[in-house]
Order: structure tokens, then C-alpha cells, then sequence
């Protein structure tokens, strides 16, 4: 995992010089590495992209995704210190959300993950919310196999 | 969607306290939908997703999906972006053949056109990790090498304000993607497996690139032709979710893919 982790997070630190990404984004997204790295023991790859942002409660943030029926992922969200709780929702291409068991979902503190397979290749959301505590600095990132 | 994720669960069960994510049960409301995020780096599937989709279909002699040496000197940026799109998703499935000859061509041919569009370096400097990890046969640490790389790429490209570069990478690299896709699938048609070509977000997404594109990359002949063919493309690919492109839109698909990715390594007059 270690192996993995280190060049990302070099390759993330090195490109925030460029991006000017915020401390705070850059803490997200260390945290939602540390997380994501557990799926890579288990043969997922984690998709060397992100998606950071801020989010308050009451007010969450979702991206849009494309995924394929047959692949198994698992989309990580790592946030900042003033999150006190986070949570993950996913959706298919009408809005109607996924159900996600609890084997497949994850959650403590500024850190939340699920995990799906989809039926249908296509469309997907994907929306990040503070459940509890204040505005945050958000990172997500997914993995596949 | 049954998975066995003992090992995972171990593997969090030392990180976590909890376990139970709080997830919105409310659907999304179709302004929601419009509003949200679409960014590059994660609403576009990177091909490795693609081909692991396709690779639980049954097993597929990667090889034979070879292309031969497309040029690498060309005088308009927009059509080497194109390219070196196309080049980069050659690379992945050299990976998938686990062929490291190949590897190193398609990296020498990335090289050539990456240098001429200024972004040579970003290459250079893994292409000795690539070269490394093809020869030991790490054909996983490969695949996230080449992802890196073509991450890295784009970054350099947005850096230097070259937006319409970046957009035109991501085309070549899908175009080269779908057409080998589909043209195993139309060789070994299953409903399944014409179900992985539904992709109406990515079209919708690469639409509206292109035509955020300048005047002046929109009008090279090498867009123009991507242009008009992704509007052919489109109306095979955007369908209901539980529906399948029939055997002859899969081969249909497959010619076009390639007519275009034909017409765009030609050079222009």
C-alpha cells in the first residue's frame, strides 16, 4: 500500500505547485488516500484522478461519473478537521439513489466510502455532504476492479 | 453484486471505528442533476476501467488488437493531440498484452509527439519507470504508470493554457478505446457485452468540449472530421440503460471508430 501511496501522494504534492491547491485540499485528499489505499490489497486500482472542493452542511457537492456494468468500485471521500462526519450518496442516471449495504459502506469521523457494482454501464452521481460539524475541504477519489 | 470483502473488511475494520455510512435516501431533483460536477480527472473512465469491464467477458488476445505505427510528424497541434490520445490508449493495451516491446514503441512514438507539443518532458521523465516496470513484467504498476503519465500530460497542458490540447488527448484516447471495444464485441456479440458501449454521459461531456474548442482548432481538418463523426457516433451510443446496441450498431460503431482514427492520422495537405 505504502508502495502505491508514496508516488501519488509525490505526484499530488508536486502538482499542487502548479494547481495552488489549498493546505486543506491537499489534507483531504491525504486522508482519502489513506483510506482508499486499504481497497489495493484487495485488488482494486485506484484511479489516479480527484475531485476536491469545498463543502457545509446543508450545502454538498456531487460529480458525475461514467462507470461500467461488470466493474466493482468503491468511491472514498476524505475531508478536513471541521467535518465532523461525512457521507457518501450515490445515484443512477435519473436521481434515484443506489442502495449500498452496510458491507459495502464505510464511515468515521471526515472520512466516508461505499462501494457498488452497477448493473448498467453509463451514468452516475455521486454527492458528498458534512453531516455534522462545519465547512470543510472535501477530496474524492474511486477504485475499480 | 455479491462480493466476498472479508479481506477488505479486515483491512478496515484497523482504521475504522464505525462502520455505517449515512447515505441520502432523497433522489436527486433534476436540477441537481444539470448542476453537477463534471471534471476530466474523474467523469471520464480512464481506458484500464474500460478493459477490465471487458476482460470479465471472456479472454481476449490483446495482441491481435495491434494497430500499425501511426506517424508522429505532423504539423497541426490539434491532430497530434488527437493522436498521442490515440498513442496513449495504444500503450494500455500493449499493457493488457503484456507485450514490453510494445510498450517501448508506443513510448518512443508518445515521446515524439508529446516533445512536439511541448509536454516531452512530462513523459521523459517516467518513460525509464515505464521501460523498467515493462521489462520486470509489472504489468499493474505499468497500467497506473501510464495513467500517471497521461494525467501528468493534460496538467501541463492546462498549465500552459492549452485546454483545447487536453480535450483533444481525452477524444483521441476514447475514439482508440471504443474502436477496439467494439470490434471485439461486434467478433463476439453478446447483449452484455453491447451494454458496456452505452455511454451517453462521456458523449455528452466530449461534446461539449469540442465545441468550447477556439475557432481556430475547431476549423483543422482533424477536428473537423472527429466533429461530424462523433455526431454519427452519438446516436449509436446514447440509448436507455437497459438497452443494448444491436449486433449490426455494435459493428456499425466499430467502422466508424475506425474510419475516423483513420482519417485523423493522415496527414493533412
Amino acid at each position: 500500500m505504502k508502495r502505491l501511496l508514496l508516488p501519488l501522494l509525490c505526484a499530488f504534492l508536486a502538482s499542487t505547485t502548479v494547481h495552488a491547491a489549498t493546505d486543506g485540499e491537499v489534507a483531504a485528499r491525504r486522508t482519502a488516500l489513506d483510506i482508499a489505499g486499504a481497497f489495493t490489497n484487495d485488488g482494486f486500482k485506484l484511479r489516479d484522478g480527484h475531485w476536491s472542493g469545498s463543502f457545509e452542511p446543508g450545502k454538498s457537492a456531487i460529480i458525475q461519473v461514467n462507470l461500467y456494468a461488470g466493474n466493482q468500485y468503491w468511491f472514498t471521500l476524505g475531508a478536513t478537521g471541521p467535518a465532523k462526519k461525512v457521507a457518501i450518496s450515490i445515484y443512477d442516471e435519473t436521481g434515484k439513489p443506489v442502495k449500498i449495504d452496510g458491507e459495502h459502506s464505510f464511515q468515521d469521523t471526515s472520512v466516508a466510502a461505499a462501494g457498488f457494482s452497477p448493473d448498467n454501464s453509463g451514468v452516475f452521481f455521486v454527492k458528498v455532504a458534512v453531516v455534522d460539524g462545519a465547512a470543510a475541504n472535501f477530496c474524492l477519489v474511486y477504485s475499480y476492479k | 453484486m455479491i462480493w466476498n470483502f472479508r479481506p477488505l473488511a479486515g483491512c478496515l475494520a484497523c482504521v475504522c471505528l464505525c462502520a455505517s455510512a449515512a447515505a441520502d435516501e432523497t433522489p436527486l431533483t433534476p436540477e441537481e442533476m444539470t448542476g453537477a460536477s463534471r471534471v476530466d480527472g474523474l467523469s471520464i473512465p480512464m481506458p484500464g476501467e474500460f478493459m477490465a469491464a471487458l476482460n470479465k467477458l471472456g479472454k481476449i488476445d490483446w495482441s491481435a488488437k495491434f494497430r500499425l505505427p501511426i506517424g508522429t510528424s505532423y504539423t497541426s497541434r490539434p491532430q497530434m493531440a488527437l493522436n498521442l490520445g490515440g498513442l496513449i490508449a495504444d500503450g494500455y493495451i500493449a499493457i493488457e498484452a503484456q507485450d514490453a516491446p510494445q510498450v517501448k514503441n508506443i513510448g518512443r512514438d508518445v515521446i515524439t509527439l508529446a516533445t512536439a507539443l511541448g509536454v516531452g518532458e512530462e513523459v521523459k521523465r517516467r518513460s525509464s519507470s515505464i521501460e523498467a516496470f515493462a521489462e520486470k513484467g509489472e504489468w499493474d504498476q505499468l497500467k497506473e504508470e501510464l495513467e500517471a503519465t497521461q494525467n501528468e500530460v493534460k496538467e501541463a497542458m492546462a498549465e500552459a493554457k492549452d485546454q483545447d490540447l487536453v480535450t483533444l488527448v481525452t477524444v483521441g484516447g476514447w475514439l482508440r478505446g471504443v474502436e477496439v471495444t467494439s470490434g471485439q464485441i461486434a467478433a463476439h456479440y453478446t447483449e452484455l457485452g453491447g451494454k458496456l458501449l452505452r455511454q451517453p454521459g462521456v458523449i455528452a461531456f466530449l461534446d461539449q468540449h469540442l465545441e468550447r474548442l477556439s475557432d481556430k482548432d475547431k476549423d483543422d481538418g482533424s477536428v473537423r472530421i472527429v466533429r461530424k463523426k462523433l455526431a454519427d457516433i452519438e446516436k449509436l451510443l446514447i440509448l436507455p440503460p437497459d438497452k443494448a446496441p444491436t449486433a449490426a450498431q455494435v459493428k456499425e460503431l466499430n467502422q466508424l471508430t475506425t474510419e475516423t482514427l483513420k482519417e485523423i492520422t493522415k496527414k493533412q495537405k
